[in-house]
C-alpha cells in the first residue's frame, strides 16, 4: 500500500485486469506446458511444473483456484506430458483436499512451513507416480525418485515468485 | 489445537451450500481421476485415441523449439570444431587410412558372406523403412523413458512397430497420432530387448532401468560373459525387432550381468527410422505387451 502510493505510476484508473479471475488456473495449464520443451535426456530430472505451480497458487491464496479445477487441469496435464491418464487428476486433487485440511490445522503460515508442505506433497505426488509406474509394467528404482524431488523441492520458491508475480499483475497492484 | 468444527464463511446459506458443493466436487474429482487412473492402468488401449490427438496438437510446439536449440547447437560446436583444427585433422587423417583399410576388408566379408548365403538358399528380406523422423522431445520430467517422434499414423507408423537410428536401436512405438508419435525408449524400465553378445553370440536379455543405464543378463547362467566395451546387438527373437541392430555397450559389470550405455542416445540422433517388425506377425502380438506396459 506504502509502496503503491510512493510509485510513481498513475495511481487512477488501476484495477484488475480483465479475465483476472482466470489468470491463476491458466498460469497452471500453460507451466504443464513447459514440459514440451524440447529437451531430450537419458534420464528424467524435470519437476512436475504444473503441479508446482498450482501448489504455489494454493499457498499464496486459497480462493485463486477453485479446488475442483484441479481436475481438469490435471487432465489437462496427463494430456500434455504423456503421464498415465488419471494419475495428475487423482494427485492435484487430493493435494488441494490436503491443503484444505492443513489450511484448518495450521494456526500460523510462514515461508518455512509452505515450503514444507509443498516439499511434503512433491514428495507424496511422486511416491504415487513411483507405485503408478511399477503397476502399468516398469518398476524402476525408488531411489531414482530422490533427485527430481530435490530439483523440484529446490524450484518452488521460483514458483511461488511467479505466483505471486502473477496475482500482482492481474490484480493491477 | 483441536481445529473449528466446520469452515463455516458466515450465516449465508448460500455461502455456506458454495462451500459445501465445492467440497463434493473435489471429492467427485478424486474419484474421477482414481477411475481415470484404473483404466489407463488395466485397459491403457481405451486412451489411444485421447493420446494420439493429444501428441498432434503438442509435437508441433516442441518441433519447431526443437529446430532453434539445434540450430543454437550446431552454431556453438561449429565454433568448437575450428579450435584447435590442425590437430583434429592430423588425428581424422590417421582414422581415415585406418578406417579404409578396415571398409575394403568388410567389403571383402560381405562379397564372402553372400556367396555363402547364396549358396545355402537362405532368403532374408531386408526390413524397409517406414518412415524416418526426428527426435522432438522426451519425457524429461519423468522417470519412465519416453520420445516423440516427428512422424505418425498419416506416415504409415504403427503402434508397436520398431524404431532405430543409424547408431542403434531407440525403441518402439506405444502411442500413434497422425503427425507424431511417442517412443518408449530401450532405456525404459518396461522395455525388455532379447539380444546377443556381438563377441561370441550368447544370448543376452536387456531392461532399461529408467535412468539411461541398460541392465545385461545373460541368459545362460554361468561365468559373466561381459567385457568392458563389449557391445550388444538385437538377436530377433521374438520376431518385433530386425536382429543385428546394436543395442547397448557395457560400461561397467556387476556380479552376475553388467550395466550399458545404449549405443543410440536419443539426444543425439538426428534421426529415427520407423521400420516394420521383423516377422508381421510380430505386430498383432507386440500390440498386446506394449498396451500394457504403457
Amino acid at each position: 500500500m506504502v509502496r503503491a502510493a510512493l510509485g510513481t505510476g498513475a495511481a487512477l484508473g488501476r484495477g484488475p485486469r480483465r479475465l483476472a479471475r482466470y489468470w491463476p488456473a491458466a498460469s497452471v495449464a500453460a507451466a504443464s506446458t513447459l514440459a514440451l520443451l524440447p529437451i531430450v535426456t537419458g534420464l528424467g530430472w524435470g519437476p512436475d511444473f504444473g503441479f508446482l505451480l498450482l501448489v504455489a497458487w494454493r499457498l499464496l491464496r486459497s480462493d485463486a483456484i477453485p479446488s475442483w479445477c484441479a481436475a481438469p487441469l490435471g487432465l489437462f496435464n496427463d494430456l500434455v506430458t504423456g503421464a498415465p491418464i488419471g494419475l495428475s487428476v487423482t494427485a492435484w486433487t487430493a493435494a488441494m483436499l490436503l491443503l484444505d485440511l492443513a489450511a484448518r490445522r495450521t494456526m500460523w503460515r510462514d515461508y518455512w512451513i509452505e515450503w514444507l508442505l509443498a516439499a511434503l506433497l512433491l514428495f507424496m505426488a511422486q511416491l504415487l507416480r513411483w507405485h503408478v509406474d511399477a503397476l502399468m509394467g516398469a518398476p524402476y528404482e525408488f531411489h531414482l525418485i530422490w533427485s527430481p524431488w530435490i530439483i523440484a523441492v529446490l524450484a518452488f520458491p521460483l514458483f511461488a515468485f511467479a505466483a505471486s508475480a502473477i496475482d500482482r499483475w492481474r490484480l493491477g497492484r | 489445537m483441536a481445529p473449528p468444527t466446520g469452515a463455516r464463511p458466515g450465516w449465508s446459506r448460500r455461502a455456506q451450500y458454495g462451500l459445501f458443493f465445492g467440497f463434493l466436487a473435489v471429492i467427485a474429482g478424486v474419484l474421477i481421476g482414481l477411475f481415470l487412473l484404473g483404466l489407463s492402468i488395466f485397459a491403457p488401449s481405451a486412451y489411444a485415441g485421447v493420446r494420439g490427438v493429444a501428441l498432434d496438437v503438442t509435437a508441433p510446439v516442441s518441433s519447431s523449439l526443437r529446430a532453434v536449440t539445434t540450430t543454437a547447437d550446431g552454431l556453438f560446436s561449429g565454433a568448437g570444431n575450428y579450435w584447435d583444427a590442425a590437430r583434429q585433422n592430423g588425428e581424422l587423417k590417421a582414422q581415415e587410412k585406418v578406417l579404409r583399410r578396415q571398409i575394403i576388408q568388410a567389403r571383402a566379408i560381405l562379397n564372402e558372406n553372400m556367396q555363402l548365403k547364396a549358396a545355402l538358399q537362405l532368403r532374408e528380406r531386408t526390413p524397409e523403412a517406414v518412415a524416418s523422423g526426428r527426435i522432438v522431445g522426451s519425457s524429461f520430467e519423468s522417470q519412465r523413458r519416453f520420445a516423440v517422434i516427428s512422424v505418425g499414423g498419416g506416415d504409415g507408423v504403427a503402434v508397436g512397430m520398431p524404431v532405430r537410428a543409424a547408431e542403434g536401436l531407440v525403441g518402439r512405438v506405444i502411442d500413434s497420432g497422425a503427425t507424431a508419435s511417442r517412443v518408449l525408449l530401450v532405456s525404459d524400465r518396461s522395455n525388455i530387448v532379447p539380444t546377443r553378445l556381438l563377441r561370441g553370440g550368447q544370448p543376452v536379455i536387456a531392461t532399461g532401468r529408467g535412468d539411461g543405464t541398460i541392465d545385461l543378463r545373460p541368459l545362460e547362467v554361468g561365468k559373466n560373459p561381459f567385457r568392458r566395451g563389449d557391445i550388444v546387438v538385437t538377436s530377433g527373437t521374438g520376431g518385433l525387432y530386425p536382429p543385428g541392430v546394436p543395442v547397448a555397450r557395457v560400461v561397467r559389470l556387476d556380479d552376475d550381468g553388467a550395466i550399458a550405455l545404449p549405443m543410440a542416445d536419443p539426444g543425439d540422433v538426428s534421426f529415427a527410422i520407423v521400420q516394420h517388425p521383423f516377422e508381421q506377425a510380430a505386430l498383432e502380438q507386440a500390440e498386446e505387451p506394449a498396451a500394457e506396459t504403457r
